[in-house]
Parts: structure tokens; sequence; C-alpha cells
């Protein structure tokens, strides 16, 4: 009873704790949304307070000084990553887990060590081939390389869900007359589509939040993606904390509402980085 | 069928970490038509490099903090959702992981206002709780400069970990719970005794990813104070970058990413293990 009676008394201390650090969480997402509705006035005066005035006028500057531009080159550079991974690395799981070939464990032991190189590890000769190639300051010198580097991860969550996806309904679609790719079409992609949106989430935040190779690659402003245009915008207009803020809330707010929707396919997807 | 994909991978991943090897013998600028073969140079170099010693020093210091603050305080969090607080849990694990879903450059960009020396929220209230205000700014003294880096880094991940060891906790099965509490254990001892032996190898995998990502941590620092004020925030991720694009030193830059490289395909490897034991567990 004393033991029950401790935990009763335990109980608002831990809601305390939690909605302590609950509060240090979401403070900064508070002053971020209100300093973007905030005149750069109000920011120097009040920096902690919801503005008397909400005023969009931060997000129109913002948005016509090329943070519109940002944001849909993203949009593309994402959606064109993410379609490239799902279909190579899909295609290639199938292949890991249904067919025998030689040099099999070598591959996908390489794929495992390529997971643990970091971006930052291979920037020069990367830079060089890209110039060598001529696709420097294009999207093929960004997107391909955000698929080879998404690619060890996709591989190895589709290939765990592939070995677990039952055979007997392939073999039924084989005895029905499909050939592989339309089993593949039919059958496995469809029923895959919880792996798969898995890979989809993972790739799609990675893309839309990479910055390094996205700075080295992209000079041209028309071409930058949000994380290398934010940047920007902040060194041309050092003192515009207001549209700098709208900026942020334009790159976080689509990530934060698809996370809001799907939590729990956002959830395990990340936390999947542990497995 | 693996053709495909492999292929990208191999000219856009293994490739390039081969050339880089290669690179860190040689020495070369950014579009030098020749280059050098120096030996050992580079390495030699570095050993007596205090810019590099610096780094390396900041990204361990970056990895013992956050593994003490993001696995420790994930884990009390996560060990207070599982045991005692079952209304409103979701809400809570909701808000708390949300900032890992933000962009690093937009995280760096907001701290870069929280931070701000004239009205940045922490300043303001350092000011109002009488703390001697610094002329430097939090970002621009070195004193304090690597501790705030910290702080933005374990507020980003400790919901991260937090929702990762959760998962562990949750299939620990209940009846061990319901066995120790008949033999008279109370909620401390039964942490002690079950929960921590329970999520061994889920702590051991968030132990290690938060130790690679102190070593690929790049961004935050790239916006929040390019490595200042001078190179007291540097890590080896903008080391690298500046070596190479700035100072342009391609050889030297190479070879201290030969060494980032080492440490990162390192902490891999143990990964690895613990993760298939982990998996071996269910």
């Amino acid at each position: 009873m004393t033991g029950l009676a401790r935990a009763g008394a335990m109980k608002p201390l831990l809601y305390a704790l939690l909605g302590a650090y609950s509060l240090v969480v979401v403070l900064p997402f508070f002053w971020m949304f209100a300093a973007s509705f905030k005149t750069t006035r109000e920011i120097f005066a009040d920096p902690f307070g919801w503005p008397d005035a909400p005023s969009l006028d931060n997000y129109a500057r913002a948005w016509e000084q090329g943070i519109g531009g940002y944001f849909l080159n993203s949009l593309l550079v994402t959606v064109a990553t993410v379609v490239l991974i799902i279909g190579l690395s899909g295609i290639a799981a199938y292949g890991f887990a249904r067919l025998k070939f030689r040099g099999r464990a070598l591959l996908y032991t390489l794929i495992i060590a390529g997971y643990a190189v970091p971006i930052h590890t291979v920037l020069v000769p990367l830079y060089e081939m890209l110039d060598a190639a001529g696709m420097l300051d294009s999207y093929a010198g960004l997107v391909l390389p955000y698929v080879a580097f998404g690619i060890p991860f996709s591989i190895i969550l589709l290939y765990a869900f592939l070995l677990e996806f039952p055979k007997e309904l392939e073999e039924a679609a084989r005895l029905d007359g499909c050939n592989r790719w339309q089993t593949i079409r039919h059958v496995v992609a469809p029923l895959s589509l919880p792996g798969l949106s898995s890979v989809a989430i993972f790739s799609g935040v990675f893309t839309w939040n990479e910055f390094l190779l996205g700075l080295l690659i992209l000079s041209s402003d028309g071409l930058k993606t949000l994380p290398v245009g934010l940047v920007a915008f902040q060194g041309a207009y050092a003192s515009d904390w207001g549209a700098l803020m709208a900026g942020v809330v334009l790159a976080t707010v689509p990530l934060l509402v698809l996370y809001m929707v799907m939590q729990k396919h956002f959830v395990r997807s990340l936390a999947g980085l542990g497995k | 069928m693996v053709l495909p994909a492999f292929a990208l991978f191999a000219i856009f991943v293994l490739y390039p970490v081969a050339l880089t090897v290669v690179a860190s013998f040689q020495e070369f600028g950014l579009s030098s038509e020749r280059r050098f073969f120096v030996g050992l140079a580079n390495y030699a170099e570095m050993a007596g490099d205090p810019v590099f010693w610096l780094a390396l020093r900041n990204n361990v210091f970056l990895l013992l903090g956050s593994v003490a603050v993001q696995v420790g305080v994930g884990t009390l969090l996560a060990a207070i959702l599982d045991r005692a607080i079952h209304r409103f849990g979701s809400v809570f694990r909701t808000l708390i992981f949300a900032p890992m879903v933000m962009s690093m450059v937009a995280v760096s960009l907001l701290w870069s206002m929280i931070y701000h020396p004239v009205f940045g929220m922490v300043t303001k209230a350092g000011d109002a709780l009488g703390l001697p205000p610094s002329e430097l700014g939090i970002l621009g003294d070195p004193a304090t400069v690597n501790w705030a880096i910290l702080s933005v880094a374990c507020w980003q991940y400790t919901g991260f970990v937090m929702v990762i060891v959760f998962a562990g906790m949750q299939a620990i099965p209940e009846d061990l719970y319901q066995a120790a509490k008949l033999d008279g254990a109370g909620p401390v001892r039964s942490f002690l005794a079950i929960t921590l032996p329970g999520i061994r190898n889920v702590v051991i995998v968030a132990v290690l990813l938060t130790m690679i990502g102190s070593f690929k941590i790049f961004d935050l620092i790239y916006v929040l104070t390019a490595g200042g004020p001078g190179n007291a925030s540097d890590v080896l991720g903008t080391y690298i970058y500046d070596t190479a694009f700035t100072l342009e030193r391609m050889g030297y830059a190479s070879a201290i990413a030969v060494v980032l490289l080492a440490i990162a395909i390192g902490i891999g490897l143990v990964q690895l293990r613990a993760s298939r034991t982990a998996g071996a567990h269910g």
C-alpha cells in the first residue's frame, strides 16, 4: 500500500516534469510562428509575445524575394529523388531477396558499409566528378548523389520487409500466368506499401532537409533548394528576421503537417534508423 | 535487377570513397590540373595542426554531451511515459518528437534568432535572471558557443531517442512487472531490475546513433557560427569543407575526411553488430 500511495503522490510531479520538457520543446516553435507575423520593430521590442496585429507581410516579402522559388525547387527535387529511390531500391531489394546470384553477399555487405559513409567525407571527389561531367549547378548533379546516398537504407529496409513477405502469394500469381514483372507490379508492390511508404517518408525528409551537397553544387539562385536558399536569404537580408522566420515556417510546415497526419508512419520510419 | 541501384551507389558512394583515400596522399587545388604525390605529408601535418585537434575535440565534446543528455533525458522521459503516465501520453510523445522532422538548417536559423545578442530570448532571459551580459553574445564567446550548439542538438534529437527507447520498453512483457510487484518490488526496483536489462540493446543502438550523429554534424554549426569565433566551434565536417572549398587544399581536406570516414565506419560496424543482437531478441 505504501508503494501505491507513493506512486500516487509522484504522479503530479511526473506530469510536471513531462510538461516542463514539452514546454522547452514547444517554446521555440511558438517564437518561430510569432516572429513570422511580427514587424522587425515588434521583434526587437517584444521578442517573447504573440503580436497584437499579426500580419502576413513577412510571408509576402519572403515569397517574392525568392523563397517561393526555393520552395518549388525543393518540391521538384524531393519528388524526383523519392520516385527514383523507390523504383531503384525496390527492384534491387526484390533481387536481393528472391534471386540467387554470384557475389550477392559481397554486394549486400558493400551496401551496408555504404550506409555509414557521411556525405562530407566524399565532397572533394564528388565535386570533381560532377565538374568533369558538366553536372555542377544542375538537378542531375544533385538528384543522382541523393538517390545514391538514399539507396543503402532503402534497400536494407525493403529487403527485411520482403524476407517476411509470404512467397505463396507470388507463386499463386505465377500459376495464374503472371511473369515476374507482372507479379511485382500487381502483387508484391501493392502489398509492400507499408515498407515503401517508410522509404518514401525517410528519403523525402532527408532530401527536403539536405543542405551540404546543395550548398556545394547549386550556385545559380534560380535552382537553389529551400535549405540552401534560406541561408542565402539570411546572408542577403541579415536584419529582416520576420521574413526569415516566415521562410523557416514555410520550410517546416509541410513536414510538420505530414507528420501530424501520418504520425505512426513517421515515427516508425525515422526510428527505423535505429534498426 | 540489383544492377541499376548498385551501379548508382558504386559511382556516387563507393568510387568517391576510394578517390578520397587516394587524394589524401596528394596535394592539389580546386581546379588545378596537376596533382603532386606527397606521401604521408598530409597526415603528418594533421598530427601537428591545432585546428584539426580542436575540431576533433569539439566533435568528442558534442558526442559526450549528446549521449549524456539525449540518452539520459530521453530514457527518463520514455520511462515516465511507459510506466507512470498514460493519459495524454501520445500528445507528449507527438510534441517531444516534433523537432526531429524539422530541417537542421531551419532549426539553426530559428536558434540564431533565439541566441541573438540583442533581442534573443535566451539572451533576454539571461539578463532577466541577472546573469552578467556578454558583450560578444552567446555564440560569439568561445566559453559558451559549444554549450549553445550542444543545447540545440539536444533540443532536436532527445525526442528521437525517447521514441526509440519507448518502443523498446513497450516490448517488455507486462507479466515481468506483475511478478516483480508480487515479490514486493517498488517502481524504482522494477525499473532497475526489469526495464533497464530489457532495453539494454535498444539503448546501445541509441547511443551509437547519437555518436554517429555527433560526427556527422555540419549544418547546425555552418549556419549558426560558421565554426567561429575564430575556430572555437569548428568540427571535422566544417573544417573539411573550409579546407577544401575556401583554402582550396583538396589533398589535406581528403586526409581529414579519411579520419572522419574511419571513425564513422568504425561506429557503423559496432552498430551493425549491436542491432543484430537487438534483432535476435525481437
